[in-house]
């Protein structure tokens, strides 16, 4: 639990960690419509995936100094030789990220969809999928920076975004399924698999790649 | 005395350059070892084999601890946007009975509120061996601890370590300058 609460005061502290990504989200929510002249049909048409790149982007921008101020300050040598175990430290670290960019993130996409497509039922079943990619895009881009953790470079993140294309085209179906009735659960049912697998071997995953670095 | 490290012909190279090679000690409960050599010679990169933060070396390494290892490197794992009293927090001695008068001695228990990144490199490495002083550890690894302190802090970190050593802690240290501290002493320029 301690981890958590140093995690959650740096973070409180530091608060253009998690306030910037939502800024830079809500920023490119609100110039979608803005920047395209075409009716509203086709502006629900194009919604969703403005959104799920959105995500990804936003994503990508906040876990980008997840490890990296750690590793040159020296606290992630402290965390490698401390008691707890390195795989829950970066695990509660990837949940507190989630926690302060991922959740908002989430809800403020919900309610843009609420807000461009004016159907209640789409902006309420589609949260929960938003929960849960945000979750699995944070993990996935906390490895990437990992892998670039004393190069300084966003190579590592990039490297790692092919690895969520499945995901994107898994999100379009889903969206699709929720637009035409149909049964949806199957697809939230994937994404909740690829989560609990995710956030068990990430973290156990970063954790040789940051003793790799310390060497 | 207990066997606390045992090293048998530890060597380590990096890029095909040998750092250090064959390098053998044994520290028990209550001693310290001096790491010597110039720079360059591989005093951190021991204490990070010891320490578990570096594992490519050969030779044996046995360590027989009950505790966590307590280690001072270079990097002080403080955060520079944090107080002083947060940083406490993060490093998880804030509630520690003995915090008050280690503050006092080194005349930092009224800066509690004040940004880490106000204080002057010495007073940050004074924080920093708040690890050290407060510490729950049979072993002590230090790289380096008087660089930036004031010769007061200096004969303070001595006269503590020695009282640590008299608990039957070890304690295992590199310095370019000699300290007060009753200890072996191993020199790495002789081992390349």
């Amino acid at each position: 639990m301690n981890v958590i609460k140093f995690e959650l005061l740096k973070l409180r502290s530091k608060s253009r960690g998690w306030l910037g990504p939502i800024l830079v989200f809500i920023l490119i929510m609100v110039a979608f419509p803005l920047t395209v002249e075409i009716s509203n049909k086709d502006l629900d048409q194009s919604f969703f995936a403005v959104l799920w790149i959105a995500i990804l982007l936003v994503m990508m921008l906040s876990t980008e100094d997840i490890f990296l101020e750690d590793f040159n300050d020296g606290s992630l040598e402290q965390f490698a030789i401390s008691n707890i175990s390195l795989p829950y430290i970066i695990a509660a670290k990837i949940f507190i990220y989630w926690l302060l960019i991922g959740v908002p993130i989430s809800i403020i996409g919900s309610l843009f969809c609420l807000g461009l497509t004016n159907s209640a039922n789409l902006a309420i079943n589609i949260l929960p999928i938003l929960l849960i990619t945000s979750y699995i895009f944070i993990n996935v881009f906390s490895f990437g920076n990992a892998l670039s953790l004393n190069k300084g470079s966003a190579l590592g993140t990039l490297v790692t975004l092919p690895l969520l294309l499945p995901l994107m085209i898994v999100l379009g179906k889903t969206v699709i399924s929720i637009n035409l009735n149909l049964n949806y659960l199957g697809f939230v049912a994937l994404l909740l698999g690829i989560l609990s697998t995710i956030i068990l071997l990430i973290p156990l995953i970063i954790s040789y790649i940051i003793r790799a670095h310390l060497e | 005395m207990h066997l606390k490290v045992k090293a048998k012909n530890l060597s380590y190279k990096i890029n095909e350059k040998k750092l250090f090679q064959n390098i053998s000690f044994e520290l028990f409960s209550g001693k310290a070892i001096h790491i010597k050599g110039d720079n360059g010679s591989g005093k951190t990169t021991l204490l990070k084999i010891i320490c578990g933060l570096t594992n490519q070396v050969k030779g044996e390494l046995e360590k027989k601890l009950d505790k966590r290892i307590c280690f001072l490197g270079h990097k002080n794992a403080l955060k520079q946007y944090l107080t002083v009293e947060e940083n406490l927090f993060v490093l998880d001695i804030i509630n520690h009975p003995d915090l008050n008068k280690h503050l006092i001695e080194f005349g930092l228990n009224k800066s509690l509120d004040i940004n880490l990144s106000s204080l002057s490199f010495g007073q940050q490495k004074k924080i920093a061996l708040l690890r050290v002083f407060l510490n729950d550890s049979d072993l002590i690894l230090l790289d380096e601890p008087c660089v930036g302190l004031d010769n007061k802090t200096q004969k303070y970190l001595c006269k503590f370590l020695n009282d640590e050593l008299k608990l039957g802690k070890s304690i295992l240290f590199s310095s370019h300058i000699s300290l007060d501290i009753n200890s072996e002493k191993l020199n790495l320029s002789d081992k390349i």
